[in-house]
């Protein structure tokens, strides 16, 4: 869940009001599924402060900004919804004319594209490459310090967690003044392609920035394998950018003061990346910049056409019945509350009678036109959330449930308990264990070849490689380290265990087993025989034994318990060779028993 | 220490000692273990305690000298000494050299050398200008070789009867004290303190303590005369005495109630585990039923089938566990591959635009260590009863470095409501019914919360009275991309609760790795804290 760092002047300039006291405003952060990690240092600066809060919803990255946070919260709260005037809509007809910028119904205001004095044109062979770019100019005002670190941050936490680790969306921010246009998206040759980037000083290769600047070591493997690499210039082909990578150290170096900023994101999803400049453009908007639109010419089909002009507005509306909000939140709203609610989120919304998507029948409910800055609506279920928080959680009070239901234990919790039982009786000692070890544990240790024991691909160490096949390894463990503690050691556990087992569809079995180890000078076969015995007469479950050959056990002190004539566990008195590799110097005994096969 | 309880407190060996013995009396431990038939050792250990105890106290201490009888002593005793064997081979052969009587006796040379000049001073041997040694003419051997007459013959004598009486003797030892004169003489010139290997005898110097009662016996032996006790009260109560009724009219000798008892290794549960246990009967009396599951999974089951798209960061945050061999499952049930599938694509028929990519279905198969307990209430979703109730506590595993706060592998208590009942305001009923009734909480709040899989979503928050408040759990209602492409058509409420807290707090931790310590010794002492619920 990203974090992120909130200066705390801009922050309260953008709600437009303060609450007054923490616990006030915790609450009020709740609305946008956010907490505060950490308050401001209030011996700084009222300009340095810095607040830092964690976002939850890894739906809503137009929240992962300050401006995003602070949008939520001032319409939440009762604040107006912004404007966005230089938005562009579709063109197609029976397109919903819908609500922008604080209208419900009619159209938006369009700034049609052939007046945008600003371009991009695309290159045919990126289709293959890294296809999409969307792009947008901010004027009107100098950047500040405070904006700039934001608008950084909202590059990171952006291309990071909603494009994927830049993947989906890269990011780059641009000094306009030093720039010709139309800007070339453009697909270049890795080797003979050469610029400054930002952070050094001398040209190096596409190539040579994959390999010897530290972005190009992060980022540089997502188009690496390609022929050629995107590559962004200027009309007299000054360099911008090698996306996803680095911008180049003169044009794309932003500095406070700078008045005119070119915003570009490149990727390979378009909703997703048409999403992502809306997002950071209605941030700016908000901040007080003017934001002109740019459009980009593509040379090949895109989800919005070959000609679009962004920021785009691509969202449907979701119609949700009052039925849905009634049954799902357990209260009755009329449409007139509904759309309120809706409002307080930032959304457009009006009564209307439609039918839900994949039902026929029309009913009465809301139409939700989403914010530009927010594409989550998937179902109708997510209108009802936000009907939710509009009216803040808090205004729904529990209900207690009236029906009846028997609840029961498994049979195996319940068998599972009957053996705890005794074995307590018996003098042992229950304990509980990680499931996880290491090869050296489960299989050297305990004179086995490991063929059964279930192997992760990925373990954070070796340490956690293997998933426990049987319990008597953790017993040793325990044993191994309690030399200390008085004698007898008598330790049981009933738990799972895995292995492998070619007849199951998952190539695993799980089981549930009891384990139990008896460590002391007279610790051996017969007395381990003896308490065998009382446990299965206590169980009411008959049993046989036959010698068994088990490498973890002496050879000739080892027998096999049979029950119903197949074999459900084993017994006997361990091995001198385990017990040394596990550095135990007091004779053991030891059991399993499958108890699922019991049941 | 009052008289009373001391009197108490004796032992019966004490008790003898002070009732039989006056004030002027010496003790050792040979006469009071003679006098009083106590066994060797009883004797040493009840002075001692008298003497701790201040009603004995030292009078003095006598060294006594003893003489024990080496091996090199019981050779000569058995073989004879140096100077009787010289005489014997002497007897025998005319002359030797000295060299040639040590080889024939097999004796050191210096050893022959000082038996000779000892032979010599009794005037028994000779050795002429040639270096040979020979009887002299006057000695007059015996016919065990030994000497008839004369200072020699009573001098190797003493030496010869202080031998056999060693050997005879208990532990080969003879006091110094019941040695004669002469016999003194002759013991000085054979023993030794250290280096015993080469001589008859080591000395040994024990130190006996002589004991008088003190002033404070006195009182003492009058409260025991007082109050009856002779030492012969009955210690443990036997068979024998309850059928023979030797108990009758005896006095019991008392315990000493504040005496620390000894400690006890018993069978018992786990705290952790029982806590667990404890947990699932509670939500068992609140209606729920129990499921749980194979721990290795697929994606299918543990992500997709929760609506979570294969593409989603919310998948990169609990990253998984892998497994290696086999890399998938053979197959995945239908209709379900192809419900949820369709739901990710285009929605289905659930109501949902849904992601809008392409539905990976080799990679839905691949086999992971199940990440969350949510897993088993999708594998219920399609034979679930309605209205049902459904809870498990799983063994859970994520990717994450082991530390304080985090586990290898960890329990998550999860579960779903299903009926027509089940909405927002039934679940906070829910939840505040597991907040108290689970969590034992006298306060909740309601938080807004995200989870991919539902939708609204609320965290349940409870106050802690050391803690204040903290997230006892999340929940929400299912998606319908979630219930109806498993088969479910009425609103489903999923929920989950932190138990490795709850159960740190019950059980006084701070530290999740000790709920699964391995230390037998810590795992025995550790007792539920009552007095964090």
């Amino acid at each position: 869940m990203p974090k992120i760092e909130v200066n705390e002047q801009l922050f309260y300039s953008l709600v437009g009001r303060r609450w007054n006291s923490r616990d006030e405003f915790e609450e009020v952060l709740t609305c946008a599924k956010a907490e505060l990690d950490e308050d401001s240092d209030k011996s700084l600066p009222e300009s340095e402060r810095v607040l830092k809060i964690e976002l939850n919803d890894t739906n809503r990255p137009d929240l992962w900004s300050t401006a995003g946070v602070a949008r939520q919260l001032r319409i939440h709260s009762g604040g107006k919804r912004p404007k966005y005037p230089f938005f562009t809509r579709p063109e197609a007809p029976g397109s919903t004319g819908g609500p922008v910028s604080g209208s419900v119904g009619g159209s938006a205001a369009k700034v049609p594209a052939k007046d945008s004095p600003f371009r991009v044109v695309v290159d045919p062979q990126l289709r293959e490459i890294r296809p999409y770019i969307a792009a947008f100019v901010v004027s009107g005002k100098a950047i500040d310090d405070a904006q700039l670190k934001d608008v950084i941050q909202t590059q990171e936490k952006l291309c990071w967690n909603f494009g994927r680790k830049r993947r989906s969306i890269a990011m780059g921010v641009y000094r306009t003044s030093l720039i010709r246009w139309p800007v070339r998206y453009t697909a270049a040759d890795p080797d003979g392609t050469k610029f400054i980037p930002l952070g050094m000083d001398t040209p190096l290769s596409l190539r040579e920035i994959n390999q010897q600047h530290p972005k190009g070591q992060e980022y540089g493997y997502i188009v690496a394998d390609f022929p050629k690499y995107p590559y962004i210039t200027d009309d007299n082909g000054e360099t911008l950018s090698y996306p996803p990578v680095i911008n180049s150290a003169r044009i794309g170096a932003v500095q406070m003061g700078d008045t005119e900023l070119f915003v570009e994101m490149t990727g390979t999803d378009m909703e997703t990346l048409t999403l992502a400049v809306s997002m950071v453009a209605c941030d700016f908007a908000d901040a007080g910049y003017q934001v002109v639109p740019v459009t980009v010419e593509y040379p090949y089909d895109t989800p919005f056409g070959r000609s679009i002009t962004f920021p785009y507005y691509f969202q449907k509306p979701t119609f949700c019945s009052l039925q849905r909000v009634e049954k799902f939140l357990g209260q009755a709203l009329t449409g007139a509350e509904c759309v309120a609610a809706l409002e307080r989120m930032g959304c457009g919304a009006e009564e209307a009678v439609d039918s839900e998507t994949g039902t026929a029948e029309k009913v009465p409910g809301v139409r939700v036109y989403p914010p530009e800055y927010r594409n989550d609506f998937l179902h109708a279920a997510d209108v009802v959330e936000d009907v939710m928080i509009g009216r803040t959680l808090a205004s729904f009070s529990p209900l207690k449930p009236r029906y009846f239901t028997i609840g029961r234990l498994t049979p195996i919790t319940l068998f599972s308990r009957k053996v705890k039982e005794l074995m307590v009786g018996l003098s042992y000692q229950e304990m509980i264990y990680n499931y996880l070890g290491s090869r050296r544990d489960f299989v050297d240790r305990m004179r086995r070849d490991g063929f059964t024991a279930v192997r992760i691909s990925n373990p954070i160490s070796e340490n956690y490689e293997y998933l426990r096949d049987s319990i008597l390894a953790s017993l040793l463990m325990s044993e191994s380290i309690s030399a200390n503690a008085v004698f007898p050691h008598r330790i049981f556990e009933v738990g799972k265990v895995a292995y492998r087992d070619e007849t199951e569809n998952y190539g695993v079995k799980t089981r549930q087993n009891l384990g139990f180890l008896h460590a002391s000078p007279d610790a051996n076969f017969n007395t381990l025989s003896s308490q065998l015995q009382a446990l299965f007469y206590y169980l009411s479950r008959g049993y046989e034994v036959r010698e068994l050959e088990d490498p973890r056990f002496i050879s000739g002190r080892c027998a096999e318990i049979l029950f119903q004539g197949k074999g459900i566990g084993v017994f006997g008195e361990l091995h001198p060779q385990v017990l040394e590799k596990w550095g135990v110097t007091v004779p053991c005994s030891a059991c399993e028993v499958d108890l699922e096969a019991l049941l | 220490m009052d008289i009373q309880t001391m009197v108490k407190n004796l032992h019966p060996l004490e008790v003898r000692i002070i009732r039989r013995y006056g004030r002027s009396d010496e003790l050792t431990i040979e006469k009071v273990e003679a006098d009083l038939g106590f066994k060797s050792g009883n004797g040493n250990q009840a002075l001692s305690w008298l003497a701790a105890k201040g009603l004995v106290t030292e009078l003095r201490r006598e060294t006594r000298v003893f003489y024990e009888l080496t091996d090199l002593g019981h050779r000569w005793k058995t073989e004879g000494t140096p100077e009787e064997r010289l005489l014997r081979l002497l007897n025998k052969k005319e002359a030797l050299r000295l060299p040639e009587i040590a080889e024939a006796l097999g004796i050191e040379n210096k050893d022959v050398g000082s038996a000779f000049g000892a032979l010599s001073k009794f005037g028994l041997v000779v050795m002429d200008g040639a270096k040979r040694v020979a009887l002299a003419a006057a000695a007059e051997l015996m016919e065990n070789g030994l000497p008839a007459r004369g200072e020699g013959a009573q001098k190797l004598s003493v030496v010869r009867g202080l031998l056999e009486k060693a050997a005879a003797a208990e532990g080969a030892v003879l006091a110094d004290e019941a040695l004669d004169e002469a016999e003194k003489v002759a013991m000085a010139g054979i023993a030794k303190k250290r280096g015993a290997a080469d001589a008859a005898f080591r000395i040994l110097e024990r130190e006996t303590v002589v004991y008088g009662l003190s002033s404070e016996s006195v009182a003492v032996a009058q409260a025991l005369e007082a109050a009856g006790i002779t030492g012969d009260e009955i210690g443990t109560l036997t068979s024998e005495i309850l059928s023979q009724g030797g108990w009758k009219g005896a006095q019991f000798r008392a315990y000493n109630v504040h005496v620390p008892p000894s400690r006890l290794l018993i069978g018992r549960s786990n705290p952790y585990a029982k806590f667990l246990e404890d947990v699932k009967d509670k939500l068992v009396s609140l209606g729920f039923e129990e499921f749980d599951g194979s721990l290795v999974e697929t994606e299918f089951w543990n992500s997709d089938a929760l609506f979570m798209p294969q593409f989603h960061s919310a998948r990169d945050i609990h990253d998984v566990y892998y497994v290696a061999e086999p890399t998938k499952a053979r197959s995945i049930e239908e209709p379900w591959l192809s419900r949820v599938a369709a739901a990710h694509e285009n929605g289905g028929d659930t109501g949902s635009r849904g992601w809008n990519y392409t539905f990976d279905r080799e990679f839905t198969k691949r086999l992971i260590l199940r990440s969350q307990g949510t897993v088993l209430s999708a594998r219920q979703l399609p034979t679930a009863k309605v209205p049902g109730k459904y809870f498990g506590i799983a063994r859970c595993f994520r990717y994450d470095r082991v530390d304080a706060t985090h586990l290898s592998d960890f329990y998550q208590t999860e579960g779903i409501v299903l009926g027509e009942e089940v909405n927002l305001r039934t679940l906070l009923g829910f939840l505040e019914m597991f907040a108290r009734e689970v969590a034992g909480a006298k306060e909740v709040k309601y938080v807004p919360g995200y989870f991919p899989f539902t939708e609204p979503s609320v965290e349940v928050h409870i106050k802690h009275p050391v803690l204040g408040w903290f997230e006892l759990g999340g929940s929400g209602i299912f998606r319908p991309e979630v219930t109806k492409a498993l088969g479910v058509d009425v609103p489903v409420a999923a929920w989950g609760i932190g138990i490795d807290r709850m159960a740190l707090m019950a059980l006084g931790l701070n530290d999740l790795r000790e709920l699964f310590s391995y230390d037998i010794e810590n795992v025995r002492l550790r007792r539920a804290n009552e007095a964090a619920r």
